[in-house]
């Protein structure tokens, strides 16, 4: 029996290291006034996340005393339980995650903004799309058609409802299936999907293979939409304040210049993503305002209730900094 | 031997000449299957790429960590369980037990863990390879002559004695096809981690190539996976050769 356990043990002795590792891997809390603090950003290899690079380049952070490390994670979901853990100090998401995150009691907090879309109809970093030859017209005539989402129960088919509604359509009745960005350009071309709903630079291949935009969804859910956060847990925030306020402040300068400097923000997206330079200079960049469209965030909130995402009204405000 | 090797190329370049057809006829859509033409200079203007390097170090690194801490613990254990007949029958469930369950069921244990780092990645690639291991030792360790085993306690042969000169020798061939097994496998976890996963290497820019829409330098890079594990499993042979040269399997590898 003594044996037994032992065998159980040396199984446990196997995943120990792990367990014990997390703990002392918090090298964001490292504070001091003269240190510099090592940060890791948790951040999806997309063009919404130019200024982080961009400001990483320019010295926003390094300026602050913020060694700043990006690691590239495949997806938002990696990125809230790594923040949560302290593997991450910050991470990027989009606005829908991180409310239900917040619903199902994840300690995160929001602490500057991600990216915007860019308001205009038709002209946006997204677009609800279909095939050239498609007999739908509008997001209403989606009606009994399927739609594809990069993941469900999210901000697409939150938006894409929105779009469906505005259009005088009947949500309901749209069939979303899951697939990710870069299958979607194939699926629509091969007539698995009927629409797709893309982000740069996939917008860029279905509109190179023919196809046509049919709204903006991200435009028509709410004026000048923010998509994307900046957020950390709320154990950084208790624990090393000073260095989530330098952060903010450093993200926000990154945002203002990305923003006001489109070019530049143009030319880094080729230094961590692998889209090729032609598609580069055709694709429509998000907007990168430095403040929070919080009105935004709760027309999210409240479309993700209307749409029973959420289990309960979300408390926008406790998940957004105080402004 | 060379007509063999002769033989092989002209596979592998009718291969490539079907790869670069396919498309070419528009049997595939080029968009989405390149032909090998683009996917050879995808795979130059990689190798221009200092980024393309390092997460090649990245991968081999993982690797060879992974099947480092995978073939010492599998072989101390295999050996130990192996020496004492209680232990091995005390272990023998639990270890049937951990050993079919799929490493990738791992994943969301190691996310949690490590986030997107090597380390959740060697958490993978370790368990897979670890059983790959101490199975074989503990077969190797089981396939000790009997006769053999008596003559060395009828010569009164220490404990440490009789694993240098009985057990070892008997286990090494054994112990040799975990490895090479175990290899393999660890390149496989390697590259699911991080891919999935998201940690530095080889799978995480296959990763970016695919949100890049990418698609001659996703093929470039999975053709430079499959040549890795060539490479991997080229030297874990070479190894097995120099290894064991001196046991009949490898002897009459080289009379045949």
């Amino acid at each position: 029996m003594r044996r037994k356990l032992a065998a159980l043990l040396f199984a446990a002795a196997l995943l120990a290291p792990t367990a014990c590792g997390s703990n002392n891997n918090n090298s964001g809390t490292a504070t001091g006034s003269g240190k510099t603090d090592k940060v890791t950003v948790g951040v999806i290899p997309i063009l919404d996340v130019a200024p982080i690079y961009l400001g990483k380049q320019k010295g926003f952070f390094s300026n602050r005393k913020i060694d700043l490390n990006l690691a590239l994670a495949q997806g938002g979901a990696a990125i809230v339980p790594a923040v949560v853990s302290g593997q991450y100090q910050f991470g990027f998401s989009n606005v829908i995650s991180l409310l239900l995150a917040q619903s199902r009691n994840v300690p995160v907090k929001v602490v500057c903004n991600g990216n915007n879309s860019t308001g205009v109809d038709g002209q946006d970093f997204a677009a609800l799309m279909v095939k050239g030859d498609s007999p739908i017209k509008s997001a209403k005539d989606l009606a009994g058609k399927t739609v594809a989402a990069n993941t469900l129960n999210n901000i697409v088919d939150t938006t894409v409802r929105a779009s469906v509604r505005k259009a005088g359509g009947d949500p309901k009745k749209v069939k979303f299936v899951e697939l990710p960005f870069p299958d979607q350009p194939a699926a629509l071309q091969a007539g698995r999907v009927d629409a797709v709903f893309v982000v740069e630079p996939f917008q860029q291949a279905v509109l190179a293979q023919g196809g046509r935009k049919i709204a903006s969804s991200y435009v028509d859910a709410a004026p000048n939409l923010t998509v994307a956060l900046y957020f950390t847990s709320n154990q950084l925030l208790r624990s090393n304040p000073d260095l989530v306020k330098r952060f903010t402040e450093a993200m926000q300068e990154s945002l203002k210049y990305a923003d006001e400097h489109p070019d530049e923000a143009r030319s880094i997206i080729g230094t961590y993503t692998k889209i090729t330079p032609d598609v580069i200079a055709k694709m429509t960049l998000p907007k990168w305002p430095s403040d929070i469209n919080r009105q935004a965030v709760q027309t999210l909130a409240d479309l993700a209730l209307g749409d029973s995402l959420l289990p309960k009204a979300a408390d926008v405000n406790a998940l957004l900094p105080s402004s | 031997m060379r007509s063999r090797l002769g033989l092989g190329l002209v596979g592998l370049l009718g291969f490539g000449a079907l790869l670069e057809l396919a498309p070419r006829l528009g049997l595939v859509p080029s968009r989405y299957a390149p032909p090998s033409s683009r996917i050879v200079s995808a795979l130059v203007g990689e190798a221009r790429e200092a980024r393309f390097w390092s997460a090649l170090a990245d991968t081999l690194e993982t690797w060879a960590i992974g099947l480092g801490m995978a073939v010492g613990g599998g072989v101390v254990l295999g050996i130990l369980i192996g020496a004492l007949p209680l232990l091995r029958a005390a272990t023998a469930s639990t270890i049937e037990f951990l050993r079919p369950i799929p490493s990738v069921a791992l994943i969301p244990l190691a996310a949690v863990l490590y986030g997107a780092t090597i380390r959740s990645t060697l958490v993978l690639v370790v368990y897979a390879a670890f059983w790959q291991v101490l199975i074989q030792v503990l077969h190797g360790v089981a396939d000790v002559d009997p006769v053999a085993r008596d003559t060395a306690l009828a010569y009164r042969l220490g404990r440490w004695e009789r694993v240098r000169y009985l057990v070892w020798p008997t286990a090494l061939p054994y112990v040799v096809t975990g490895i090479r097994l175990a290899a393999s496998v660890a390149l496989i976890l390697a590259i699911t981690g991080e891919l999935i996963l998201g940690s530095p290497g080889l799978g995480q820019e296959i990763a970016v190539a695919q949100s890049s829409g990418a698609v001659p330098q996703l093929y470039a890079l999975v053709v430079v996976t499959g040549l890795v594990g060539v490479g991997a499993n080229l030297l874990a042979r070479a190894a097995e050769r120099r290894v064991l040269s001196w046991h009949p399997s490898v002897r009459g590898e080289a009379i045949a």
